[in-house]
């Protein structure tokens, strides 16, 4: 199967404009006819239901959380990006296009990118008209500060819950549709397979958590909104339900997992404590605006932060980096850390830590000033460690962060699945290798307000899709799947925990996938991922039936797709030979320790197709093309 | 440290709950109040016995799934924290701890510490939004906004909606999170012309789902992660009856 | 009439507004009663002064028993409700409430009752018809009601004096969380006079009590009355 990304022609500015006018509408009396099914409630499925209910589609929205205000783009902290150009410091949306490619390492698609920063703007318009209470200046405009990877103020901010207050402007227009009755919502409900009629995506397969009931789900698309991967590692900064079931059911399915192995570190999370700990808490990017990253110059060095003096102390990151410093993109920020810990430099009691010291941003800006800005922060860190950054610096610590891959889209936003389209972190198409802080908001956002509403009606109108109900022979084989599947893990009756097994796969995927990989290292962890998948399912103990509120066999159902796509993550970072953004091979990079691409043989997209569990899944390749960024070494110095 | 837990369990909706005991030992201090049940959990599984089920997910005291009462307080001892930010340190060694659910008439259990909050998406769907159609907004800086106002409604936004006003209130209302909304969307200019609406929406959808009505115990304020005043209440009491009384101009 | 008990809000301004007018008689009243220090000539004559404006008093009696049953209606219906949806814990923990807060309905309730012992006693003479008939004859001649007698041979009672600070003292309690909290349920707060209306509301409530309960004390005590 040949990939095409549907890219529109013409100059990459007037790709998003002509393409809305060449797609087939549907006329607004006739959009009531068509009904949509929409998972998940985060900033971007909340947003494309509302969305789509206004324009006047039948909208099934369903979440596995009690409510739709939940999800977890509710814990961005930092901000969103946007063009705006409010402080008129030479910002464009062709250069938020251009810093996007850029900080993608040049692996995402232009097109795609062009548009994400187009839309950008009235994404604030957007979420100012709802209410969201972004920061103001005395004046009454709204406030921008600067974030990783660019040199303009861009960025918006709500304190540092802009995540929150950007997903509770979505959940109240998702209620106000709900109200209408545009939208039936659908709670405590997880999604546990793809209906698939005549080769394309109809329906889903539910499982209620409270009465463990499955339902039928039936519509005439099929939209996934189920964010990302990071889980796989275990420990990760994303919720404890975050999970890959829904995209890796879906590409078990037909549609093709793209760029598994673009995984985000985040270079700003509280370090480890302990074997318990269940999450990684992650401190807003943005405190890297005024703090100051460190690490004593000397190995083992276990004086107090505050005994080393200022000729002890090794900023690397301004060192090594002096234009951008403290704010170099999150790859180069976490890898940093990495060595520095690597090489003996590390604080704290694991030795796995770096400084982040506000004591010369305190000095020069006020504690007041400080505490505006970061107050929350602050008190979020002394709730976890104890410590006071007012008074000490804190400690972090590069963790799983967000994930860039995720089902190949073309330019409409859907799958190689006919019928199936993905939005928000659960796509691949975006980010690129690396995704820039303050983006994932935007992209959720630009998705589930502004693409994916328009580009579903090119489908829909086209699509020739036959009745099918709940007794459909394909409904009630997918059902019996399901079934089996569940009874499947119930019957095991091992010894076992499911986080047992979740804990295992997590240590091997951060040790051999995780910040650096290399060649051996990857084909170790192949060899190891079917060895802890045949221990599961030998060696899992549930407890309880698969009718009732059963949290053992929510986490075990979950567990067992990670062990499963695991796989195709280490397959990805195994063939792309090369370091690219947050996919950093050891064995590709320049002499200072940066990643070095190799755009001759890897200019492309992997789009992985499934051909059975524990099978080498194949190969599909969306050849890149720059004509408009000029391929460069990316370099923050 | 060692500690004795004594937890509500309850099968589903339909059935009676009672407490059980637990011991849990060697428990660090650095946990956090979820991984510490976490950790008993582990053992349950293990034991064939059904874990203790309760909501939680972000782990980091902002999507407002956790929802359980430690020893009398919904989240806990410690002031503007949730459960899930709860560390051990804050308890002593030895220590009983009696954990049950989020407890409010309109909460009902859905197996020992998981309740159905519902009501609250109920009371939002009844009006807590601001009609903008995707796509229809003026630019962001047409509509400047004072920044003392801005300031006020996101105090008032940064409701995790977990209910913990609730389960704390010794009436068992909803007040806190109610006003909560009304202001942060009655304080800005966007949110003015539907403001009498929404008030009047809000504040009766809230009676509909059966919450009781504040007296001014302040339990509310005391039990919120987020630490939303109380004076929000005050002011949709008075926006509610202006409203009311002059609902008959529009 | 009874719409606002559908609505918790409604029947709150009730009792701030029902609160407010009580709260008002209360200062009159109390007023009134410390004449009793001024000697029986003060206390009688304001007595029959007050009888002499009837038209007005009765008014303000109307008032203020209106206002005391939908009081009364409003909170039982309050209370009685969100004592049943209210959640029910094992173990209880209040960081915020305080004892007064949670007593209202119980000093309520139990203020209720004194006032109706306490009309029957004073105002209609049900209870000692002997020293309800008494009379006095006031420095211009005129033959009054001996108001002052009847107050000082009806706080001789133990019991009834007992009676008298017990509910006086609930009063203080209903009055401390009562005055600040009508205002917060009216909508009048702020950072700096909720705080301060707090500290109003006890300090009022403390001299209520103590200006009230110093009469039947310094009855018993023989320091006023001691002539009769």
């Amino acid at each position: 199967m040949k990939l095409d990304a549907r890219i529109p022609e013409g100059p990459i500015q007037d790709k998003w404009t002509k393409h809305k006018f060449d797609i087939n509408l549907i006329n607004p009396a006739n959009k009531r006819k068509y009904k949509i099914i929409v998972v998940g409630t985060g900033l971007a499925g909340a947003s494309a239901s509302a969305t789509l209910s206004e324009l006047g589609y039948q909208v099934e929205t369903i979440t596995f959380h009690d409510s739709s205000r939940r999800a977890h783009s509710i814990a961005a902290q930092g901000g969103i990006n946007s063009a705006k150009n409010y402080p008129n410091d030479g910002d464009s949306v062709w250069r938020l296009f251009y810093d996007t490619v850029k900080g993608g390492d040049f692996r995402s698609r232009e097109a795609n990118v062009y548009r994400l920063a187009q839309v950008s703007v009235n994404i604030i318009d957007q979420a100012t008209a709802q209410g969201v209470p972004f920061a103001r200046e005395y004046g009454g405009n709204l406030a921008n500060r600067s974030f990783g990877g660019a040199q303009v103020s861009r960025t918006f901010y709500a304190r540092g819950q802009t995540g929150q207050q950007l997903l509770l402007g979505a959940y109240q227009a998702l209620a106000k549709e709900v109200e209408s009755g545009g939208v039936k919502l659908r709670t405590r409900k997880e999604m546990m397979d793809i209906i698939v009629v005549d080769g394309k995506a109809r329906g889903v397969v539910t499982r209620d958590l409270v009465t463990g009931e499955l339902e039928t789900h039936l519509a005439d698309s099929v939209v996934l909104a189920t964010g990302g991967y990071g889980n796989v590692f275990y420990l990760s900064t994303n919720a404890q339900a975050c999970n890959v079931t829904a995209t890796y059911r879906a590409y078990k399915k037909g549609a093709f997992f793209a760029n598994p192995c673009y995984t985000q570190i985040h270079p700003t999370c509280i370090p480890v404590s302990g074997e318990y700990q269940s999450k990684l808490t992650l401190m807003s990017e943005s405190l890297r605006n005024d703090g100051r990253i460190w690490v004593p110059k000397a190995k083992g060095d276990k004086r107090k932060p505050s005994e080393i003096p200022e000729n002890e102390r090794d900023y690397y990151l301004e060192r090594k980096y002096p234009s951008f410093g403290n704010l170099s993109p999150r790859d180069i920020s976490s890898r940093s850390a990495k060595e520095a810990c690597d090489d003996g430099r590390g604080v704290g009691a694991t030795g796995y830590g770096v400084y982040l010291d506000f004591k010369d941003a305190i000095a020069r800006l006020g504690k007041d000033t400080i505490a505006e800005r970061y107050g929350n922060l602050f008190e979020m860190y002394e709730r976890i460690t104890g410590d006071n950054p007012y008074e000490t610096p804190m400690m972090i610590y590069p963790a799983s962060h967000y994930t860039m891959g995720g089902l190949w889209v073309d330019y409409n936003l859907m799958s190689t699945l006919e019928g199936l389209h993905v939005i928000g972190e659960a796509n691949f198409s975006d980010h690129g290798a690396n995704r820039l802080g303050a983006s994932a908001l935007m992209q959720g956002l630009a998705d589930g307000y502004f693409v994916l509403p328009y580009t579903i009606g090119n489908y829909l109108a086209k699509a020739e899709l036959k009745k099918i109900d709940a007794d459909t022979p394909e409904c009630k084989a997918t059902v019996k799947e399901v079934e089996d599947k569940i009874n499947k893990l119930i019957n095991v009756n091992g010894t076992k925990t499911p986080s047992y097994f979740h804990r295992k796969l997590g240590k091997l995927m951060w040790d051999k996938v995780g910040m650096a990989r290399n060649e051996a290292g990857l084909k170790y962890a192949l060899e190891e991922i079917p060895k802890i998948r045949e221990e599961f399912w030998k060696d899992v103990k549930i407890v309880g039936t698969g009718a009732e509120y059963n949290i053992s066999l929510e986490k075990a159902s979950r567990v067992a797709d990670f062990l499963e796509f695991a796989e195709i993550m280490a397959y990805d970072a195994l063939d792309r030979d090369e370091s690219a953004g947050a996919h950093f091979r050891e064995e590709h990079q320049t002499p200072d320790g940066e990643a070095k691409r190799n755009d001759d043989d890897y200019r492309y997209v992997a789009a992985w197709e499934y051909k059975g569990v524990g099978q080498r899944p194949e190969l599909h390749k969306e050849q890149l093309e720059f004509e408009n960024v000029k391929l460069a070494v990316r370099s923050y110095k | 440290m060692n500690l004795k837990l004594h937890i509500w369990r309850q099968k589903n909706n339909k059935t009676n709950g009672a407490f059980e005991q637990y011991a849990v030992s060697d428990i660090s201090e650095d946990m956090s109040f979820l991984e510490m049940l976490d950790v008993l959990n582990e053992d349950l599984i293990v034991e064939g016995k059904d874990p203790v089920a309760f909501d939680h997910d972000c782990r980091e005291g902002i999507c407002g799934s956790c929802s359980m009462t430690i020893n009398g307080n919904p989240h806990g001892p410690e002031k503007a924290t949730t459960a899930c930010q709860l560390h051990m340190r804050k308890f002593k060694d030895g220590q009983e701890i009696y954990i049950e659910p989020f407890r409010n008439n309109s909460f009902p259990v859905i197996r020992d510490l998981v309740v159905d909050r519902s009501a609250l998406d109920r009371i939002i769907q009844s009006g807590g939004y601001i009609s903008i159609k995707t796509g229809s907004a003026p630019d962001a800086n047409d509509i400047p906004v004072p920044k003392s106002k801005a300031d006020v409604a996101m105090d008032a936004a940064a409701c995790i909606g977990c209910g913990a006003c609730v389960a704390a209130c010794p009436n068992g209302a909803a007040m806190l999170f109610t006003s909560a909304k009304l202001k942060h969307l009655n304080v800005l200019p966007q949110g003015q012309a539907e403001k009498k609406k929404r008030t009047i929406a809000m504040v009766e959808q809230m009676d509909k789902e059966g919450f009781g009505s504040c007296t001014n115990h302040y339990e509310c304020e005391a039990a919120c992660p987020k630490s939303i005043s109380v004076e929000f209440i005050s002011e949709m009491n008075f926006e509610y009856a202006k409203a009311r009384a002059t609902a008959y101009r529009d | 009439m009874l719409g606002f008990l559908k609505s918790s809000i409604l029947s709150k301004f009730v009792v701030a507004i029902t609160g407010l007018i009580m709260v008002g008689f209360i200062i009159g009243h109390t007023l009134g009663n410390l004449l009793i220090y001024a000697g029986p000539e003060a206390i009688n004559a304001y007595a029959v002064g007050l009888k002499d404006i009837g038209g007005v008093v009765w008014a303000m009696r109307i008032v203020l028993i209106i206002s005391l049953i939908l009081h009364v209606i409003a909170t039982i219906n309050l209370v009685r409700h969100n004592k049943a949806v209210a959640g029910k814990y094992k173990v209880n923990n209040y960081k915020a409430s305080t004892f007064s807060g949670r007593f209202m309905a119980y000093a309520g309730l139990t203020i209720l009752f004194f006032v109706l012992y306490h009309l029957a006693h004073f105002t209609f003479g049900v209870v000692d018809a002997n020293a309800y008939g008494m009379e006095a004859t006031l420095e211009n001649g005129r033959q009054v009601h001996d108001v002052y007698s009847m107050v000082v041979l009806g706080f001789r009672n133990v019991l009834v004096s007992l009676f008298y600070i017990v509910a006086v003292v609930f009063l203080g309690f209903h009055l401390k969380h009562g005055v600040h909290s009508m205002f917060q349920s009216l909508g009048i707060h702020g950072k700096k006079f909720t705080p301060m209306i707090q500290k109003v509301a006890a300090v009022f409530a403390v001299v209520i009590v103590i200006s009230l309960i110093s009469i039947p004390i310094s009855i018993m005590l023989g320091i006023v009355g001691g002539q009769v």
